[in-house]
């Protein structure tokens, strides 16, 4: 079933990178679509690296910086990183002082290009309805 | 090279947790403490990156240790200020202040955030529990780089290789020889249920058990609190053999892969020590940098998986006498 090999996925980048506290799949405009998470709301943290995406998209253009890789947000406590899957979606990684975030956006690659294939299209179709 | 690890096959294979069965203590993987050696005997200077999981990277000063960073074990910034040690706003203003120069421990001393004393013994704890996170985990490869980084609380003087992996040593085997052996960097625990609601345990435990949520290992707990790894895994095995918590799943860990780190791989790249040198040409790979040299240099080295860990004979004949790295360069 596709819930679970996503799920799967995103449990997998947890166990693969150490410090990686919380993960999330998300649609570009902001819904949740699956979530490995514990204490973090999960549709507040799918609306908000929607909105960090987009702004560090245009801020990357802004900035003649090419295309957007990750949008980072470090905090004293751990970090937050938020990938593009594909067209549609994003990936949203939480974590703690540990996290090695160059490790991180190697590791993470793998996650992304499986999501996207399990996500399937282009089309804001898909994840939405991989979403319900 | 794989170091052994204890529930290698539970990991490999996914089981879910079950009662932890007694097995030797983890080896200490051969090339960094090769590594480790040949630096403390050439005085050098500059930084160790060690590849695998979790890896990371020791500063060097002279062939002593100035810093470990690694992901496996909490910095002294995270054990200063998750502990509540020092406030956030206190350290971010002796941050700032010491930027310039980079002396962040004079001025979180000049500030009365924390005593001389006080902060070395941090950062003794600090290095002695990230070599020993370094000393359980995989390690694929050493490389060395010149010249040194610049580290933001370095301990100095400098401590001592040999120091430092007894220590590690010293401290895997009072591991192995508690009740319940945990991993730290893989055991997720929980609480046990039928556990008495609103009992109070005291020593700390409260706060671990606050945090066992099932996904969250020894390792993830430090971090949470800002205590070593050690200090948490020793109080997570006792919880764990007193029935207060469970060992709810184990993190997956894939095996090693030769040179899967952020540096090329380097004389250990090969786990059965064949090979002529770094996978040139990989995407992502870094281009070859100086390699801890000694003897045989070029040559890739071959793995030597320390036997029987709880052996301590077996950790000091790598301290061949005579090499200076027996000598403390410090308490």
């Amino acid at each position: 079933m596709a819930e679970d090999a996503l799920l799967t996925e995103l449990q997998a980048l947890r166990d693969r990178v150490v410090g990686i506290t919380d993960t999330a799949l998300a649609s570009r405009d902001g819904l949740i679509i699956r979530a490995d998470t514990v204490d973090i709301n999960p549709d507040n943290l799918a609306a908000l690296a929607a909105a960090s995406q987009g702004l560090a998209q245009r801020m990357a253009a802004e900035a003649g910086k090419g295309a957007l890789r990750e949008a980072l947000t470090r905090g004293s406590g751990g970090c937050v990183a938020v990938y593009p899957v594909g067209m549609v979606a994003l990936l949203a990684v939480v974590g703690d002082e540990g996290l090695d975030t160059g490790r991180l956006h190697r590791e993470s690659r793998v996650t992304v290009e499986k999501l996207e294939g399990l996500l399937g299209g282009s089309g804001p179709g898909q994840a939405h309805a991989a979403a319900s | 090279m794989n170091a052994l690890r204890r529930g290698d096959t539970a990991a490999a294979d996914g089981a879910s947790a079950g009662p932890a069965a007694p097995v030797s203590p983890p080896s200490l993987p051969g090339p960094l403490f090769e590594a480790l050696l040949d630096c403390a005997a050439r005085r050098v200077s500059g930084v160790l990156r060690v590849a695998g999981d979790p890896g990371g990277t020791i500063h060097l000063a002279e062939g002593g240790v100035t810093a470990i960073e690694t992901p496996g074990a909490p910095s002294p910034e995270v054990l200063l200020l998750r502990s509540g040690r020092i406030p956030e706003p206190g350290w971010a203003a002796a941050f700032t202040a010491a930027a310039p120069d980079g002396d962040l421990a004079a001025e979180l001393i000049k500030r009365d955030l924390v005593g001389a004393g006080e902060l070395e013994v941090l950062l003794r704890t600090a290095l002695a529990d990230a070599m020993f996170v370094l000393a359980c985990g995989q390690v694929t490869g050493c490389e060395l780089d010149q010249p040194s980084v610049d580290y933001l609380l370095p301990l100095m003087p400098p401590g001592g290789v040999g120091w430092l992996l007894a220590e590690a040593s010293r401290r895997i085997q009072v591991l192995g020889s508690l009740p319940s052996f945990i991993t730290h960097d893989r055991d997720r625990v929980a609480p046990a249920s039928g556990r008495l609601a609103g009992t109070m345990l005291g020593g700390g435990q409260d706060q671990v058990l606050a945090l066992a949520n099932g996904r969250r290992t020894p390792r993830d707990i430090a971090f949470a609190v800002g205590r070593g790894v050690f200090s948490v895994t020793v109080q997570v095995a006792r919880m764990h053999a007193s029935g207060v918590l469970v060992i709810d799943s184990r993190r997956a860990v894939s095996p090693a892969v030769p040179g899967a780190g952020p540096a090329s791989p380097g004389p250990a790249g090969r786990p059965d020590g064949t090979g002529s040198g770094p996978e040139r040409g990989q995407p992502g790979l870094l281009p070859r940098r100086k390699r801890a040299g000694g003897p045989g240099q070029g040559r890739p080295a071959q793995s030597r998986p320390v036997a029987g860990l709880a052996d301590r004979s077996a950790l000091l004949r790598l301290l061949r006498p005579g090499s200076g790295t027996d000598q403390d360069q410090g308490a």
